[in-house]
């Protein structure tokens, strides 16, 4: 839900209160990949907190700067291209800005693309807000041959500019002097001068808002406000419509933008951006001169990254690349924190709760949270969530993520994504839940549904591991490979038949190329630290919580006998032993705990030989049990993270439609693959 | 010139205004034809009597205001001098872009016939005022703009986006924040095969399109 307030109050607690600590807060500003989070991280160091708007996926974070005794509170907006309330970023952007009232707008643009990126500056002086400029990526606009006259730019937009090389800290004293000592007014108290009839517009709705309404929604200046309305913007419009004294401003509004619309023989929106453009051309074509370079490096092996020939081979070999690492690394690391754990932390906890519960049931109850729980949370968050970001971090910064998705485009489609919706689901295979928070990125419903459901059939390290320990291992590696390709199948024609049967039409993908740069270590590594913090918060109480659960569940006995009417059932459809349904059961607080506990019962109840899972299950039953682990049910932290990405309605149906999927598929694979010769 | 003679600047005004909304709405109200011309409806009802008399515009009662054809040809050898004067002010003077279309304003009423042409060859033949409205040729006629959708062109081609023909109002918002917006000079750089997106350059950024956005963006050959 939007909230719909009137004064500039903060939507959310956080931001309030965080506001409300620091001597003056300050907002970060600017278009996707211009170097804002290294900006941030420079200014407030680790310590921030990530905040949400109600009913918006979008995360803010926030954090503090010191400089010279004083605090600063920094708000990290989201990046985006404009402030026209299109996508949910821009409408946070856009929303945080008018209600926190920063007392500083830092705008950072890319020194190398200018123009481009002063369009929403310029929308962001329009707004009336005190701004500063922070010509960010200024060493790689020098190396590409752009020179920049730092003062006139200053001079032509009437606010400070800055020179900033955030990734090398250049700049970021000068900013926070600028920021502490200056006092920093409203710029350009005129406006942005459009086309003299366009602004003739713009008067004549200045006039009626001023005469009209006391007091403009989210404390808009009345030219900012007359501006948004010309431009049809259908926030604001909305706003205005629940108050009683201003419809005549909505049908002058909507007068002038015809008549203006019929004099420039576009929709007045279109008229509008078109001197927004005009303007933000001028400004750079007065400001920097273009020596002309030869092409880079960077641009070639751009070229090479999308042409087919070169860029799909060169992409093959890179996610094979992360998988590869990331199984080997992570498989290692895993090993090592169990080993660990089962030496030394287990043995104190053990040890610290049997001594506070005497008794045993609850002592083994919570030692199924804070024992297995948290051992689960670590083994799988550390080795392969934390491997998989700090990848996926390298990959991002470089620059080379867009080009998988340009070559993804076409296949995409067949599914009813486009080529950013790839970026997601390859995530998918380190761990579902972060995969889905990246979904985010996708701008409508229709596409987070669609790559979130496809994401929960990915599968996931954890799944992996169980596919190639279980069946890999036990029953050959081609039938977990076969595993794997049925998967794949599998997520093909889901997404296909989705595609079809969801409404609405699959959107095109726009994206903008970013050109490939020498990735730099401390963006990753804090930002790979940003990610998986969010991660364990999500997942580490889940996961706990999970296990307590069950394990009172198992631990009293009610768990078998809770599954007893469902054995028979998983028995004649799938054929699997009962031990397998109570695996499958607690395979929802991670999947690679199927495992481990199918050799764990098993052993319980065949002796310890039974961890060769040969002596009690057939390679069939192996090879569906590997194949139902990987369809069914998401674990628990990822549909905690459906939950809150796309509501409870969404969450049940995927939950519903992947258990009775798995269960087809498996009861399927029994039947048939022994019918025609294949594992019988 | 004796047509040129016999009307003043304030009935090419007139002409021009009744051009434009003629193009967008197939005839010029008589409220909408005096807000344009920044006047009262009432102080309008001369002059356009006097239009008629001269048989340049033709009235009906509830269709409004049309331009006869002689009405036409003038109209448009003013919005031809004006198109050309905001390409001269912006592209030679380098002239501020708010004042671009009042100044156009005077300059079309002051600019001879016999100047139009070598302006316009000066001007390198452009076919779009900088707003990427259609310039009239010497005969009057509005070019139509020949434009194929974006996803017919190739790498190395150089375009000049006509209209966008998607009509949701967010896509083409979005759209033109980006800069991709009719009078964009666009640069494709790459296209994938089998209906693949195109990569194409716009003011200095660079942008993956999908082909089915790349198919409705209507673009020219330059």
């Amino acid at each position: 839900m939007r909230c719909q307030v009137w004064e500039p109050v903060s939507c959310h607690a956080v931001l309030k209160k965080f506001v409300q600590k620091v001597d003056e807060t300050v907002a970060l500003a600017g278009n996707p990949n211009v170097g804002k989070s290294t900006l941030f991280n420079r200014l407030t160091g680790l310590e921030a907190i990530t905040a949400n708007y109600p009913g918006k996926t979008v995360e803010l974070n926030v954090g503090v700067a010191k400089h010279d005794g004083k605090t600063i509170g920094v708000v990290d907006l989201p990046g985006t291209y404009s402030l026209d309330p299109a996508s949910d970023d821009q409408w946070v952007a856009r929303r945080a800005i008018l209600e926190e009232r920063p007392s500083v707008v830092v705008v950072v643009l890319d020194a190398s693309n200018l123009q481009r990126n002063l369009y929403q500056a310029l929308q962001l002086m329009e707004l009336g807000l005190p701004v500063v400029i922070a010509l960010n990526l200024a060493d790689h606009a020098e190396k590409i041959g752009l020179k920049t006259d730092y003062g006139k730019l200053s001079k032509l937009l009437g606010v400070p500019v800055i020179r900033m090389v955030a990734s090398r800290g250049e700049g970021i004293e000068d900013l926070l002097e600028y920021l502490t000592k200056r006092h920093i007014g409203p710029t350009f108290p005129e406006g942005i001068p459009f086309e003299r009839s366009l602004e003739r517009a713009i008067d004549t709705m200045e006039e009626a808002i001023k005469s009209d309404l006391p007091e403009a929604p989210l404390g808009l200046a009345p030219r900012a406000l007359a501006i948004r309305l010309l431009e049809n913007d259908s926030e604001f419009m909305e706003l205005l419509r629940q108050e009683a004294h201003a419809s005549r401003i909505v049908e002058l509004a909507q007068q002038l933008s015809k008549s203006i619309a019929a004099e420039y023989h576009e929709a007045a929106s279109l008229v509008i951006a078109r001197q927004r453009h005009g303007l933000a051309r001028q400004i750079t074509e007065a400001v920097q001169v273009h020596a002309d370079q030869p092409a880079l490096l960077s641009q070639k092996l751009m070229h090479y990254a999308v042409s087919p020939y070169t860029g799909i081979p060169i992409a093959t070999g890179v996610v094979t690349g992360v998988f590869v690492f990331m199984l080997g690394v992570g498989g290692i690391l895993s090993d090592g924190i169990s080993f660990l754990w089962g030496s030394f932390a287990s043995p104190i906890i053990r040890f610290i709760v049997t001594a506070v519960f005497p008794i045993r049931l609850i002592s083994q109850v919570l030692l199924w949270g804070v024992d297995a729980g948290v051992l689960a949370a670590l083994s799988v968050g550390i080795p392969y969530v934390l491997t998989f970001y700090l990848i996926l971090s390298l990959l991002e910064d470089s620059g080379y993520l867009g080009s998988v998705a340009y070559l993804a485009d076409t296949v995409m489609h067949k599914i009813g994504l486009h080529g950013g919706s790839i970026i997601p689901i390859i995530m998918g295979f380190g761990c579902n839940v972060p995969a889905i928070m990246g979904t985010r990125v996708l701008p409508t419903k229709r596409e987070r549904v669609l790559a979130s459901t496809l994401i929960t059939l990915t599968p996931c390290s954890a799944r992996s591991a169980v596919i190639m320990a279980a069946v890999g291992f036990f029953a050959g590696w081609q039938y977990g490979a076969a595993i794997f390709a049925i998967d794949l199948l599998v997520i093909g024609a889901v997404g296909w038949s989705l595609n079809r049967l969801l409404p609405g039409k699959p959107a095109g993908m726009v994206m903008e190329m970013f050109t490939f740069r020498r990735p730099r270590i401390s963006t990753i590594l804090k930002r790979t630290w940003f990610r998986f913090r969010s991660f364990m918060l999500l997942a580490f109480p889940m996961v706990t919580i999970g296990s307590l659960g069950l394990g009172a569940l198992y631990e009293t006995g009610y768990l078998q006998t809770l599954l007893a009417p469902v054995n028979p059932v998983i028995y004649t459809l799938l054929g699997l032993p009962a031990v397998a349904s109570i695996c499958l059961v607690l395979g929802i607080l991670r999947k690679e705990l199927t495992l481990q506990l199918l050799i764990a019962l098993a052993a319980m109840q065949y002796g310890p030989s039974a961890s060769n899972l040969l002596l009690f299950m057939s390679p069939l039953q192996l090879f569906v049990f590997g194949l139902v682990v990987t369809l069914y049910f998401p674990c628990v932290a990822t549909m905690s993270v459906l939950g809150r990405e796309l509501g409870r309605k969404s969450t049940l149906a995927i939950m519903a439609s992947t258990i009775a999927l798995a269960i087809l598929i498996g009861a399927l694979a029994y039947r048939a693959l022994p019918a025609v010769g294949i594992l019988s | 010139m004796p047509l040129r003679d016999a009307i003043s600047q304030v009935l090419e005004e007139y002409l021009e205004a009744i051009w434009r909304l003629q193009e967008r709405s197939g005839s010029a109200k008589t409220g909408e034809l005096a807000q344009q011309l920044q006047v009262t409806p009432g102080a309008i009802t001369n002059t356009l009597a006097h239009l008629e008399k001269h048989r340049l515009i033709a009235r009906k009662p509830y269709r409004g205001i049309t331009l006869t054809d002689k009405g036409q040809t003038i109209a448009l050898r003013v919005v031809r001098k004006h198109r050309l004067a905001e390409r001269l002010l912006t592209e030679v003077l380098h002239m501020d872009w708010s004042g671009v279309h009042d100044a156009a304003c005077e300059l079309e009423h002051a600019m001879g016939d016999e100047m139009v042409r070598p302006l316009e060859k000066t001007l390198k033949e452009p076919t779009t005022c900088p707003h990427g409205n259609p310039i009239p040729d010497e005969s009057g006629r509005v070019r139509e703009q020949e434009s194929e959708p974006l996803s017919n062109f190739n790498p190395k081609d150089k375009a000049v986006l006509v209209k966008v023909t998607d009509e949701k109002p967010d896509m083409l918002r979005y759209l033109a924040s980006l800069g991709l917006m009719p009078g964009a000079t666009v640069e494709v750089q790459e296209k994938a095969p089998f209906e693949g997106p195109i990569i194409v350059k716009v003011m200095g950024a660079t942008y993956a399109l999908g082909r089915s956005v790349a198919s409705v963006v209507q673009a020219r050959r330059l």
